[in-house]
């Protein structure tokens, strides 16, 4: 008897600690995650430009969908459109809304995505053939179109505007916005309503404008679930046995050299083509990756990484510097070559150090390259009013398929001219054209492809992170919530 | 120049010039002084440069051979020598140089390659080799150098250590700005030091505060001589226009790590405060001077006049004399030099007076003597035919009456006759001491002359002894004087050369101007005088001829002298005599003051 009692002493024992194993593990309601964020979001609307659409976007997310999502795998999946088709010239196409509603509580209907969608590309033109269908008319051939409308900016939102007049933009997604400072802090609590059924934690909040030693020191000291840290941080964190989620080395360090005139660069002229191409011969990108990307990143020689197109490495991205001078010393007959203005993001110190180091490598070939830190210099806008001859950028991959990662790749580096051309590549030769097009003549120089790395605690359970270095939230949840 | 007016002159002189010489011995010592101090002030701040400089590189060493004995350090190389990537290590070199406040920190591969840097962290994987290139023990000590840095080339205090691990050698060099050494100096008022740094590559630069003016081509031009000599050097700069903008400026080589000189340090020493000083001393010397000057001027115009006032006395008293007042006495007084002269000249001019109313005496009685050897020679002339007449006469009385009547009346005729002479001699004499006062007027010289000649005439032309006259007559103005009295001198003279032309000759009349009198010559051809018949011609009853008198150049003497002018003879054996006269001119001013005074 009394070893019978010791055998069911030590059974329930262990189904005790495997119960409470299960409990640790399972997901909860409520609790409140928060998110360090290094970059300053001025508006949450993705149709503005922002100097950092990346963090907009993360938290965009949050509040309003799109028709169609990439998943993790890369994949299309169906979001707000339960369906959709396209004639044989992928001019239109017909999707199939789902059954939603806004925040407001009014349904979504297809008048309302036409009308949104009609904000984000006025180029096309749409249709409602009946309250659950929207049609989308493309003036040239689109092969990736629910790709492309997975891309925030084609987000489903409606815009109305209070008694005062300020906009209320209205989504569907699972967290709504409750409280926004510009550039500061903005709150997102749980959508009760959502289609998808009701996200775990009871708000997300986010703490924007925190630089990488800020949050790491706030991360240590405070009850974060998450923050965006650089990768000179990884090494450190990891060796602390600390959680670091890295994207795939999606983004990509370019420079970019301006063109044309505006305000700010007259008396400017472009730098000479073959100056450019001589300084992209000196950037020694395996330096620059081992040492200052600790190898998380891959030298650049196309604007999209290897692993996306699988074509990358047929650019030369190899270090010249007898080269370099030879077209160099050739444009100096020619051309008065001045000091190249090299603008960098002035809050973003991995940046500076690149910038620094292909100021280096230029030098050694007798091109002076002279970085400065710029406080804007993201957005198209910015980069329009700055008195830079180049900028150095970190783009965020927008999407997995690689004909709508090029066209946006494009668009932010403004080649619009090419997007057009990019959009309707079908094969993957057509695309490997457009992108070496796009390089051709140097006015950008790709250096790096880096990942996007997420400090993650550990009591922040199901945080996805894309291969984009986009957030997927939706099984997301948190120890201690009750 | 008076003498007075000579030695105030020589005394404002010789006060000037000492005055002047002592002005610039003080202005000279004073800038010497000045320069001296200048030269102590600058050496105390080159030694307190000195020391800061060590003192820094002390430091500068003390951090560097810190980091590389520190155990993080060691373990960092060790891993490195094991193998570890070096861009692990990336960022090493900045913490290290935190925390030992460096400016300047790169960790160095066995190879020279840069593992990392704390300056220019994108640096790293560049070669740095020119520690290891050198040949010799690495340095012991801190030194300078220039570093590489995105800004450019930047002077540096460097501190080079090794740190061994594994049988490798790992380098570190670190070290600091030098215008941290030039922050902790504290130069006194009107210094400031900079710093030339010269860099093996692209221009120069200057550190430290209010450079702007020391890019002067002067300056750069003594940069570059130290820069080329390894010596130090200084020059004067003017740093603005107008004074006092001048500055020394001091050189000197900073040694670097090299044979080259990597940087120069400037010392400027203002010389403002020095030059309103040598300005102020300059001025006080002025005013001292002339003040001295003035007093000197003064001073010396009173002593002259006291000196040279015996002196004057004596010279009018001298003067005097020579117009013939032997009665003047000098007041003596003092005993030095010029009283014990005007002692002297009071006891000649007595001796003088004694000496001349001895030889008036003399003469008065020697004229006596001649006056009556005169007297007795003329008178006896006449009393011996007087004499021989009456011993005829009474001898006559033995004759017979009518031979005693014919020897009477000869007798008588005889007698007469040389009464007569009697008269005439006693008459000579009357006129003699009875010379009249002249009556003076305007008497034309010219044609008084002309007149005697007209009346000698017959005289001069009787044969066989014929006197031809030549009249050199000028273009005289009217004299002052008594024509008459006038008349009887050349009378006289013209009857003086007939007589000394008795074989005949020629008798020469000139008259001219001789600056303010009017000029008579009588030149005859006769035997002339001997020098000491010309000394004595005017002397009273002196004379040469066989039965002259002495009395009639006398005379003339005597008339002219009462016209207040001037007589002389000049004459030369077997050639002829001249007697010279100088008459007043005729003045209406002077003509009846002339004659009153007279």
């Amino acid at each position: 008897m009394k070893r019978l009692l010791s055998r069911l002493s030590a059974i329930s024992s262990l189904l005790l600690l495997v119960a409470g194993a299960y409990a640790s593990s399972r997901p909860r309601y409520g609790g409140v995650v928060h998110v360090l964020l290094h970059d300053r979001v001025m508006s949450i609307d993705p149709l503005i430009e922002d100097d950092h659409p990346a963090a907009r976007d993360r938290m965009a997310a949050l509040a309003f969908e799109t028709l169609t999502a990439i998943d993790s795998e890369g994949r299309v999946q169906p979001k707000l459109a339960s369906s959709w088709r396209s004639d044989q010239l992928k001019r239109s196409w017909q999707f199939r809304l789902r059954l939603v509603s806004f925040f407001d509580g009014t349904v979504l209907t297809a008048a309302d995505v036409a009308a949104s969608l009609a904000k984000s590309n006025p180029a096309w033109k749409y249709s409602a053939p009946d309250r659950q269908t929207v049609v989308i008319d493309t003036p040239t051939p689109v092969q990736h179109m629910p790709e492309m409308l997975a891309l925030m900016r084609y987000s489903i939102i409606k815009r109305q505007t209070d008694s005062s007049g300020t906009a209320i933009l209205l989504g569907t997604g699972p967290y709504k916005l409750s409280q926004w400072q510009a550039g500061d802090r903005a709150q997102f609590t749980v959508n009760d309503d959502y289609w998808g059924g009701r996200a775990f934690p009871d708000s997300i909040e986010f703490q924007m404008g925190m630089s990488l030693r800020e949050q790491l020191l706030d991360r240590q000291l405070g009850p974060n679930s998450a923050a965006e840290i650089g990768i000179d941080q990884i090494r450190a964190l990891e060796q602390t046995n600390q959680y670091v989620a890295l994207s795939k080395p999606s983004d990509l360090l370019a420079v970019a050299f301006l063109q044309g005139d505006s305000p700010s660069r007259t008396g400017r002229s472009p730098v000479d083509a073959r100056v450019r191409e001589a300084l992209s011969l000196t950037i020694n990108r395996t330096a620059i990756n081992n040492v200052l990307l600790q190898r998380r990143g891959t030298p650049a020689s196309g604007l999209l990484p290897q692993w996306l197109t699988g074509y990358e490495f047929m650019f030369p991205a190899t270090t010249d510097l007898q080269r370099a001078r030879d077209i160099r010393t050739d444009a100096a007959a020619y051309v008065v070559i001045k000091p190249i203005m090299l603008a960098y993001d002035s809050a973003d110190p991995l940046l500076k150090l690149v910038a620094e180091r292909i100021a280096v490598d230029a030098r050694e070939a007798g091109i002076v390259v002279q970085p400065y830190a710029e406080p804007h210099v993201n957005s198209k806008a910015a980069r329009a009013s700055i008195n830079a001859d180049a900028v150095l950028l970190r783009l965020p991959m927008q999407s997995v398929d690689p004909s709508i990662a090029l066209a946006s790749r494009a668009d932010d580096l403004g080649l619009s001219d090419s997007v057009p051309a990019v959009l309707a590549a079908s094969r993957p030769e057509d695309l490997f054209e457009d992108e070496r097009k796009l390089l051709e003549n140097h006015r950008v120089i790709p250096v790096a492809h880096l990942p996007q790395a997420l400090w993650l605690n550990n009591t922040v359970h199901n945080w996805q992170q894309l291969a984009t270095g986009a957030w997927q939230l939706d099984q997301l949840w948190v120890e201690g919530a009750h | 120049m008076s003498l007075k007016t000579k030695l105030l002159l020589l005394v404002t002189i010789s006060i000037t010039a000492s005055v002047g010489a002592a002005a610039w011995l003080i202005e000279t010592r004073a800038h010497e002084a000045f320069r001296q101090i200048e030269e102590e002030r600058t050496a105390t701040l080159v030694s307190q440069f000195r020391r800061e400089f060590e003192h820094e590189g002390d430091e500068i060493t003390r951090g560097v051979e810190t980091i590389a004995g520190s155990d993080q350090m060691l373990r960092t190389t060790s891993e490195l020598a094991n193998g570890a990537e070096y861009a692990n290590y990336v960022n090493e070199a900045a913490t290290y140089a935190t925390t030992q406040r460096l400016d300047f920190l790169d960790l160095i591969a066995p190879d020279g390659t840069i593992i990392s840097s704390a300056h220019w962290p994108a640096r790293f994987g560049y070669k740095q080799r020119w520690f290891l290139d050198r040949p010799g023990p690495l340095p012991e000590h801190a030194f300078l150098r220039h570093v590489e840095t995105p800004q450019g080339s930047v002077l540096a205090m460097l501190c080079l250590r090794p740190v061994h691990i594994h049988d490798l050698n790992f380098y570190l060099i670190g070290g600091r700005k030098l215008d941290a050494v030039l922050q902790a100096l504290s130069p006194p008022e009107g210094l400031r030091v900079s710093i030339y740094s010269a860099p093996e590559q692209g221009p120069g630069e200057l550190l430290g505060p209010a450079n702007e003016d020391l890019s002067s081509s002067k300056v750069m031009a003594l940069i570059q001589r130290v820069l080329d000599q390894h010596n130090e050097s200084s020059t004067i700069v003017d740093l603005g226009p107008g004074l006092p903008q001048e500055e020394i400026l001091h050189a000197l080589p900073l040694p670097g790590y090299s044979d080259r000189v990597p940087a120069v340090l400037l010392v400027g020493n203002s010389l403002e405060r020095e030059l309103m000083l040598e300005k102020r001393i300059r001025n006080i010397s002025l005013v001292i001077a002339g003040v001295a000057v003035f007093i000197g001027v003064i001073v010396s115009g009173i002593v002259t006049a006291r000196v040279s006032r015996p002196i004057r006395n004596l010279a009018q008293a001298v003067g005097e004399i020579g117009q013939g007042n032997w009665d003047v006495k000098i007041e003596t007084s003092g005993k030095d030099e010029i009283g014990k002269l005007a002692v002297a000249f009071n006891q000649m001019t007595e001796e003088l007076i004694g000496q001349r109313e001895r030889l008036v005496q003399t003469e008065r009685v020697a004229a006596w003597r001649e006056l009556a050897r005169r007297l007795a020679h003329e008178l006896k002339n006449p009393l011996f035919p007087l004499q021989i007449t009456v011993e005829n006469l009474l001898r006559a009385r033995e004759n017979t009456p009518e031979e005693f009547d014919e020897i009477f009346r000869e007798s008588t005729s005889t007698l007469l006759a040389e009464i007569a002479n009697l008269k005439t001699i006693i008459g000579r004499f009357s006129d003699f001491s009875k010379m009249p006062a002249p009556q003076i007027q305007a008497v034309d010289l010219n044609e008084m002359v002309r007149s005697v000649t007209q009346l000698f005439q017959v005289q001069l032309n009787r044969e066989p002894a014929r006197i031809l006259t030549e009249l050199q007559l000028g273009d005289v103005p009217q004299v002052s004087g008594d024509p008459v009295l006038l008349r009887r001198v050349v009378e006289n003279l013209v009857l003086n050369a007939i007589d000394a032309m008795p074989k005949g000759g020629t008798l020469t009349f000139r008259t001219f101007m001789n600056e303010k009198f009017a000029v008579f010559e009588l030149a005859d051809t006769g035997a002339g005088l001997t020098p000491e018949e010309c000394g004595r011609l005017f002397t009273p009853y002196y004379t040469t001829k066989q039965h002259g008198t002495g009395l009639g150049l006398a005379i003339v003497q005597s008339v002219i002298s009462d016209h207040h002018g001037k007589i002389s003879v000049t004459s030369k054996k077997d050639q002829g005599t001249t007697f010279h006269i100088e008459l007043p001119i005729c003045s209406s001013a002077n003509t009846m003051t002339g004659e009153t005074t007279v």
